[in-house]
């Protein structure tokens, strides 16, 4: 009776291209799902490079009353290249009240790293979404992106993150989401959303030019090192 | 052939690996050599990805000992090679990279430095200039680039192939995990469609004929029996070594003339001195920056005139003192104070400039 009174749990898991914006809209979808005054958990399931994009936010993030399951720089001082684990909370993250959001690293297994979470496999509410950018230049055409979200298994939907950094204007972005429309078509998946960097919002309004849901992304991750 | 891998102009969004993946593809490399290493992985990563489909070849190795000698061996063969490392990796590339200093065989390596000394971090240093500049047990004829955007990376790993073939030292384009694993946009483009010509490779060895009567013997040596043999070897290398320097050594400047204080940096700590001194200059303090972008050769007659025009330098680095180390030798027997901002292995931003050179301008007066 509870459960059903509470609002449904957003569990969603960000995958794509290295550098293709996973963490940036992770982040940001983690910081909207907190304002509404929701209970969200961002998890950092990168085992490449586990906590370098993250850690560096953990603290700005967790003021704004979000849960970081992701290492503190004090808890990885004393252990070297090969002591970087996955942290055991994130194993159990869907096991956690609240929403999930999962930030997955790249690597050559890509969205089998789920197979880590406890539950991920079983659980149908959990929906995994690639986030393609067109200026990254191999998702950068349909057949591109087809052959790319095809190999990563397991995708119920697609984002277009399409940007140049600081040199990204309108027109580049709605090339993006046209491009992305056309390969999500092939693929029969949707366009959950089309990203625009904050500065760009107003000239986007709520749905860009296809119809797709906008989302405004503030940049977190220059505050990262790399 | 495969298809062309770039056509026109293409603005893109990508990492500094990548960058340099794309350059090489761009540049006509043939094939790459390689041992993984972090930060430099996806160079490799992205090579193997991209060479099926452009019919480019790549040979992972066992070890950096044998990424390089396996360099030196697909130059030898004629084609344009090259190989990526860091740190340790480096460290065991000096071996190889050697050898085609004494046989002047135009291999380039991409280096993406890492915390020092050993294995340290995977992470960002600027350690490894000595290493680079110098790591081989000769006299370091050889050219080392040093980046600060991906632009850059993408513009010298093209450039360090035709300066490699050309001059016939072995080139490094140096780098570091940052600009290896950060993002920005740059533009990719085909060499020749802009009109750089890339210079032809060919064979040293396997050529048609006899040798000694329809062509000189291809008479490769990394080894004499006696030293003055060697000595005139090297000193010939020297000569065309230092008639080479004029015509590639770069560098940038700004503010220069009689600057309170001058900065100088290389590499991507040369994006936070470029943004201090137009901080300071804007708030009308003297502040001015030299950046050396060949560091081998290294560009001492522009940094000296710099230099006599400054009421002092401060060198910012992250490293304990490996630019400092080049700066001194270059300015050898001239009396302007040096300052330093020594940072081994962390990143340096334009606030930590800013601050330091304000101390310093502070304690002038």
């Amino acid at each position: 009776m509870e459960q059903e009174q509470s609002p449904p749990r957003v569990l969603e898991a960000y995958i794509g291209e290295y550098a293709s914006g996973k963490s940036e809209n992770a982040v940001n979808r983690a910081v909207e799902l907190a304002l509404l005054g929701r209970r969200v958990n961002l998890v950092d399931l990168d085992l490449v490079e586990p906590c370098y994009t993250l850690r560096p936010l953990k603290k700005m993030l967790e003021e704004k009353g979000i849960t970081v399951l992701a290492w503190d720089t004090s808890e990885l001082i004393g252990i070297g290249e090969t002591g970087n684990i996955l942290k055991p909370e994130a194993r159990f993250c869907l096991r956690r009240p609240g929403d999930v959001i999962l930030d997955i690293g790249y690597g050559a297994f890509g969205v089998q790293v789920l197979n880590l979470v406890e539950g991920a496999a079983e659980e149908r509410d959990l929906k995994v979404y690639a986030v393609i950018n067109i200026a990254r230049p191999l998702t950068a055409a349909v057949t591109d992106i087809v052959e790319h979200v095809r190999s990563l298994e397991r995708v119920d939907g697609l984002i277009n993150n399409s940007h140049l950094g600081d040199e990204t204007d309108l027109e580049f972005v709605q090339e993006g989401a046209r491009v992305v429309k056309e390969a999500a078509a092939v693929l029969g998946l949707p366009v959950v959303a089309t990203s625009v960097m904050e500065q760009l919002a107003a000239g986007i309004g709520e749905r860009d030019w296809y119809g797709h849901q906008v989302r405004v992304l503030h940049r977190y991750l220059p505050q990262a090192f790399w | 052939m495969g298809e062309k891998p770039i056509r026109g102009e293409q603005k893109t969004f990508m990492t500094g690996n990548e960058a340099v993946a794309w350059a090489a593809l761009a540049a006509g490399a043939e094939i790459m050599y390689g041992y993984p290493i972090t930060p430099q992985n996806e160079i490799m990563q992205y090579w193997t990805r991209l060479a099926p489909k452009y019919e480019k070849r790549f040979l992972q190795t066992e070890d950096e000992l044998s990424a390089g000698f396996t360099t030196v061996g697909g130059v030898l063969a004629g084609r344009r090679a090259f190989t990526a490392t860091a740190g340790p990796g480096n460290v065991l590339m000096q071996e190889p990279m050697s050898m085609a200093e004494a046989m002047r065989i135009p291999t380039v390596v991409i280096v993406q430095q890492r915390g020092g000394p050993s294995t340290a971090t995977v992470i960002y240093s600027q350690q490894e200039v000595t290493l680079t500049c110098f790591g081989g047990n000769g006299e370091g004829l050889r050219v080392v680039y040093s980046t600060s955007s991906h632009q850059e990376l993408f513009d010298y790993t093209i450039k360090a192939f035709n300066t490699a073939w050309k001059y016939r030292f072995p080139t490094f384009v140096l780098a570091d995990g940052y600009q290896a694993k950060m993002r920005e946009s740059l533009v990719i483009y085909d060499p020749q469609e802009k009109g750089i010509a890339m210079v032809p490779t060919e064979a040293y060895v396997g050529k048609a004929g006899a040798p000694g009567e329809d062509r000189a013997p291809a008479h490769l040596r990394n080894t004499y029996n006696i030293e003055e043999e060697l000595v005139e070897v090297l000193e010939e290398s020297i000569k065309e070594y230092d008639q080479m320097a004029p015509q590639i050594t770069e560098y940038e400047e700004f503010n220069t003339e009689n600057a309170d204080v001058l900065l100088i940096a290389h590499g991507i700590v040369f994006r936070s001195v470029a943004m201090a001194a137009r901080e300071l200059t804007a708030e009308g303090l003297k502040v001015g920056y030299f950046r050396p972008i060949t560091l081998r050769p290294f560009p001492q007659e522009e940094l000296r005139r710099a230099a006599a025009k400054a009421k002092r330098l401060l060198v910012v680095e992250s490293a304990y003192g490996q630019l400092l180390k080049l700066v001194k030798e270059n300015l050898y027997g001239m009396d302007v104070p040096i300052e330093t901002y020594l940072r081994p292995g962390v990143g340096i931003t334009p606030e930590e400039v800013v601050t330091r050179a304000k101390t310093i301008l502070g304690e002038e007066e």
